[in-house]
């Protein structure tokens, strides 16, 4: 276990992964981040989802990697082939879903307050770290959304 | 070339061995459940079999083939999974199924220790498209769901273009 994995398995209330998804740092609520997983083989095939890049194997299971390119431009994080394992709400159900990252996480704690009215529909809120306010992800929003979801998301991203 | 294809004596659904067919097309591999596969012949082996259909709406479907007093439609593989243009060469008859599908080559038949299915995640079309997914020789392969080539609907129009042609054909000898 690497003590990333180690820091989210004591990970409680209030602890987020901090990481760095192109030329931006966010966040994850800890509780929800599974692993950080070595570079494992992205497995691409035809599929009509937005903001899926593919899938990787991880432990016997089949677990899908977003692509948060689109959304979070810069640089394509797929070039860095680490994957953040997170759990994700799809519907009513729970699924896991992989992030691609270039590996430099760390644990942060602070209290998460809610998103300005401005905010992409990606953002769940933003934490303070030091004197960064840094946006915590909401998973699940790139699990649902579909072309006009990511559309929208790439509008409210320009406008800022 | 014709391979023909013994159906499963005992179909498998599942997590569970089954037996796939694993095809190409632009580069991409497919798998196909084996007992849902009836026959594979070239192109240039039914050319004489195969008629073309008019039908704009569904362009994927060019051809229809009439085998053993069936009439199926040939759905050109490509198209229908929004992959760059290749060189289809053969043919995958299915069974049960009015379909027919263009691929472009057939790498080999392989076991496969079952099928994951597609997580939920994928929200699109694809889910119509594939049962799930195998994992065999470290690569994650789509397994196709043939009742996914072709809706109840795009039968009922494709039907009725098939109708129109041969009357028209029918017409055309007539005045012949």
């Amino acid at each position: 276990m690497s003590s990333i994995d180690a820091a989210i398995a004591n990970a409680k209330e209030n602890s987020f992964v901090l990481l760095q998804i192109g030329h931006r740092r966010v966040a994850l609520p800890a509780a929800q981040v599974v692993e950080l997983a070595p570079p494992v083989r992205l497995h691409t095939f035809p599929h009509a989802t937005s903001l899926l890049a593919g899938v990787i194997v991880r432990r016997g299971r089949v677990v899908p990697v977003v692509d948060t390119e689109p959304v979070l431009g810069g640089k394509s994080p797929l070039s860095h082939r680490f994957y953040l394992i997170a759990n994700r709400r799809v519907g009513n159900e729970s699924e896991l879903g992989a992030i691609p990252v270039n590996g430099e996480c760390e644990l942060a704690s602070g209290e998460m307050q809610p998103p300005g009215m401005d905010r992409p529909a990606y953002v769940a809120g933003t934490i303070s770290v030091g004197d960064d306010s840094i946006d915590v992800l909401n998973l699940d929003v790139f699990s649902t959304a579909n072309s006009a979801a990511a559309n929208e998301m790439h509008k409210a991203e320009a406008r800022q | 070339m014709t391979i023909a294809i013994k159906p499963a004596s005992n179909p498998r659904r599942g997590r569970h061995k089954e037996t796939v067919v694993l095809f190409i097309v632009a580069n991409q591999m497919f798998a196909v459940a084996a007992d849902s596969v009836h026959e594979i012949r070239s192109t240039d082996s039914i050319a004489g079999a195969a008629n073309e259909i008019d039908n704009p709406e569904l362009p994927k479907v060019r051809h229809t083939l009439d085998r053993s007093g069936r009439t199926y439609y040939v759905v050109n593989a490509g198209m229908h999974f929004g992959l760059p243009v290749s060189r289809p060469a053969l043919v995958l008859i299915l069974r049960q199924f009015r379909a027919a599908l263009l691929v472009d080559r057939i790498d080999r038949m392989a076991e496969i220790p079952g099928v994951y299915p597609l997580p939920l995640a994928f929200t699109g079309d694809e889910r119509r498209w594939y049962r799930g997914l195998a994992y065999l020789d470290d690569s994650v392969i789509p397994v196709i769901e043939p009742k996914g080539l072709l809706t109840p609907q795009d039968f009922q129009r494709l039907d009725r273009a098939h109708r129109e042609a041969q009357r028209r054909e029918s017409e055309a000898a007539v005045q012949a």
